[in-house]
């Protein structure tokens, strides 16, 4: 079983487009599939049409009281289950702040899931907070879409420090441009420069387009109501460089 | 992931259309597709898939060719496997799921089709208030069967799945159904599940005519050469030519030993063919043992001399490959067909009002006591003269003795009590392996032997002919291992508890 954190300090980067559609490639390529939609605002459950309610709410989830198991939902779609948001889900940092070795506390209740799934993509809210530590603990891999603009590039930075200076050396954090605008100068310039000065960034570009935001409204991944566009390819390219990754 | 799913069969009546409008006025469903395919059940001829509770469906379509392996009891898919063509033996199969879990039943044997049905697929979603799929509904549409409607449950959504089964047992009327479309699909061909084992089931009377008896045993045998008989000519597997084999042998072997239950010229004369079939078929088992101890046989050499020894199996397929086209050409010769219908006929033909064989009279029972009885005291003394000194022919003689007791034990066995003779078949079998292993690494040291020096008339490498003296070897090992255990088996089959049943069982005395 991998675990999968789509994660970035900043918001609106493109984090739950990520997960949901490279949860969706991961399913159809026969990966037993689960996406934990860590996010209060429950954008990952209501891409998936389901409900943003976890029984027992955050304080239980995180207890333990109910297995995880249980509180997981089929997707429409072959090989791939979610475990929906919870506006209760605002709370985690404190309800994980009670509990010892909060850090180390996802990890624990992901266990049990082990046989059931071979890839487990978590969708992580931004900030960096007590939740993000227990997801840096738990994961394997740290896909951290970037939008290429200055100040995007500045959160990167950020996190590389932290993960150095936690020395979170379990992870390995895979970087990739996320709404990328190609009409935009300083988009094209800033991909340009920066695919020099880290080379860790991956490959695959993911463009800032309208059938993605379509997502909204179709209520589906983006390869389930549309077979050939840029943007499918884009996140077919994503899916093969962390399958690369993978093996 | 989905769950296991839930079958109802709808009434005679009831098409998938009609199940559809009544259905779709309850609940919110979306028709996701529909397809004409095909569905193929595969098992192997003496039903290992399904002894093991599984059943194996190949499903094509225009579409979509796809093998379930399904487990018989729940219907929850255990493996499936996008394929085209059905490969015949398991170690064909791409690795993976589906192979894992059907090499071990099958072994050797071959994936045989049993039966084709053709339907009509019909896949539903029903949705709950977000549009959102809460339960997956297949209905299959047979042109000979009722319908059937699987409710395949997706998880966290059980309340949605509970209401629909709600719907069509109050509602629509419909029952969860128990019986599968194999079982159904095999009613309408006139078969039904596991109707071939090689394992012996004749339901004799205490109280049967010694003649009658021995009839309905031949006529059991004869029938198991005759399912065979395609298989083996086809070589389709090498386990129809074995159960043939058995089956000659048992024939043999109740010729010999039911004593004077059939007219002596009878039993002479057709002692004389199946003493033929036993020697015809005898060269093609030969080969096809040794090509399925190969695997083992390489796995026995040193890393360095594994590669080396694959010429002897190009060399023993190519011996088996003629060996089999012998067979088959006896198998379908006038005088193979002639004797055979005669003994079925002769099977067949009424019995006189009094037997005039010696026997012919007696009960069935009588026989078998005194039979049984008589032939394990000839065990008891073969196995005590053997001594640490005695030779080879000996265990043989032994083996042989051995075997005769054991068919007479299976031929008659539902006339004892069925825990004690089970039992002490149990033991017999566990001592005849002792002996059965000695008997085959001797030959099997002798044949390789022999196969090497007719390898070395063909140019074969020098390595591969040291492979085979390793090999020699090896076996010649074993067949030590298997002498040396002798005595310890032996002690172990005549111990006090066992003795006690033989006498209790066919002797009548405590």
């Amino acid at each position: 079983m991998t675990i999968i954190a789509s994660y970035n300090i900043k918001g609106g980067v493109g984090k739950t487009s990520t997960a949901v559609n490279l949860a969706y490639l991961a399913a159809q390529h026969n990966y037993k599939t689960l996406i934990w939609d860590l996010d209060p605002q429950g954008a990952s459950s209501y891409y998936f049409r389901v409900k943003p309610k976890v029984k027992g709410g955050s304080k239980d989830l995180i207890a333990g009281t109910r297995e995880l198991d249980g509180l997981i939902k089929a997707t429409d779609f072959e090989n791939l289950d979610l475990l929906p948001a919870d506006f209760s889900f605002r709370n985690l940092d404190l309800v994980l702040d009670e509990r010892k070795k909060p850090t180390r506390r996802l990890k624990k209740l992901l266990a049990p899931l082990n046989k059931e799934y071979d890839i487990i993509f978590l969708d992580c809210p931004p900030n960096i907070s007590l939740l993000s530590e227990a997801v840096f603990e738990a994961s394997e891999l740290l896909l951290s879409p970037i939008i290429p603009t200055t100040l995007s590039m500045r959160t990167l930075e950020q996190l590389k420090k932290y993960i150095k200076d936690n020395k979170l050396k379990h992870i390995q954090l895979l970087p990739f441009f996320s709404m990328a605008d190609r009409r935009k100068k300083m988009h094209r310039e800033i991909i340009d420069t920066l695919a020099e000065k880290h080379p860790d960034i991956l490959q695959s570009i993911i463009p800032y387009a309208s059938d993605i935001e379509r997502m909204g409204l179709e209520r589906m991944p983006l390869n389930a109501y549309i077979n050939k566009s840029r943007s499918v390819e884009a996140y077919q390219s994503l899916w093969q460089e962390i399958l690369t990754v993978l093996k | 992931m989905t769950a296991t799913p839930q079958y109802f069969e709808l009434p005679a009546n009831l098409t998938a259309k009609k199940f559809i409008a009544r259905l779709s006025k309850k609940v919110d469903l979306h028709i996701a597709s529909q397809q004409y395919s095909i569905k193929t059940f595969y098992d192997s001829f003496d039903w290992r898939l399904y002894n093991a509770e599984k059943i194996c469906e190949f499903t094509h379509s225009q579409q979509l060719s796809q093998l379930s392996l399904i487990d018989k009891n729940s219907g929850h898919i255990i493996a499936s496997e996008e394929l085209e063509q059905l490969p015949r033996f398991s170690q064909q199969f791409p690795e993976g799921l589906f192979r894992q879990n059907i090499a071990p039943e099958l072994e050797m044997r071959a994936l045989l089709p049993l039966c084709q049905l053709p339907f009509e697929i019909y896949r539903l979603n029903i949705f709950n208030k977000d549009q959102k799929t809460v339960l997956r509904v297949q209905i299959d549409e047979y042109e000979s069967l009722n319908n059937r409607v699987q409710l395949i449950p997706l998880k966290g959504y059980e309340k949605a799945h509970l209401k629909v089964v709600n719907i069509l047992h109050n509602i629509l009327e419909i029952s969860p159904s128990n019986c599968t479309v194999l079982n159904q699909a095999l009613k309408q061909q006139g078969r039904k599940p596991k109707d071939y084992s090689s394992k012996l089931a004749i339901k004799l009377k205490p109280d049967m005519r010694g003649d009658k008896a021995s009839k309905l045993i031949y006529k059991h045998l004869l029938q198991a050469m005759q399912v065979n008989e395609a298989g083996t000519i086809a070589d389709t597997d090498t386990e129809f030519l074995h159960d043939f084999r058995v089956a000659v042998r048992r024939t043999r072997a109740g010729l010999s030993q039911i004593k004077n239950t059939l007219p002596a010229k009878v039993v002479a004369e057709y002692a004389d063919f199946f003493a033929w079939l036993g020697q015809i078929t005898g060269p093609t088992r030969d080969l096809d043992v040794y090509l399925l101890s190969y695997q083992h046989y390489k796995a026995t050499l040193p890393l360095s001399l594994r590669a080396d020894i694959e010429p002897l199996y190009a060399f023993l397929k190519l011996k088996q490959v003629h060996a089999q086209k012998e067979l088959s050409k006896k198998l379908k010769s006038p005088k193979y067909n002639k004797q055979l219908v005669a003994w079925e006929q002769y099977l067949n033909e009424s019995l006189a009002k009094k037997g005039k064989a010696g026997h012919a009279n007696q009960s069935i029972k009588a026989i078998a006591d005194s039979r049984i009885w008589k032939v394990y005291q000839r065990v008891l003394k073969e196995g005590n003269a053997i001594t640490e000194q005695s030779p080879a022919e000996a265990l043989h003689d032994l083996r042989k003795t051995c075997k005769k007791l054991r068919y007479l034990m299976e031929f008659f066995q539902n006339l004892y009590a069925q825990e004690d003779i089970k039992r002490s078949i149990k033991a017999l079998k566990g001592f005849q392996t002792v002996l059965g292993d000695f008997q085959d690494y001797e030959i099997q040291e002798l044949s390789i032997k022999q196969f090497s020096e007719e390898m070395m008339q063909q140019n074969t490498s020098s390595n591969t002919l040291l492979a085979m003296g390793v090999l020699v070897q090896y076996l010649d090992s074993m067949k030590c291992n298997a002498r040396n255990h002798f005595a310890e088996q032996f002690e172990l089959f005549v111990q006090a508890e066992n003795k006690a049943t033989f006498k209790r069982l066919f002797t009548n005395k405590a």
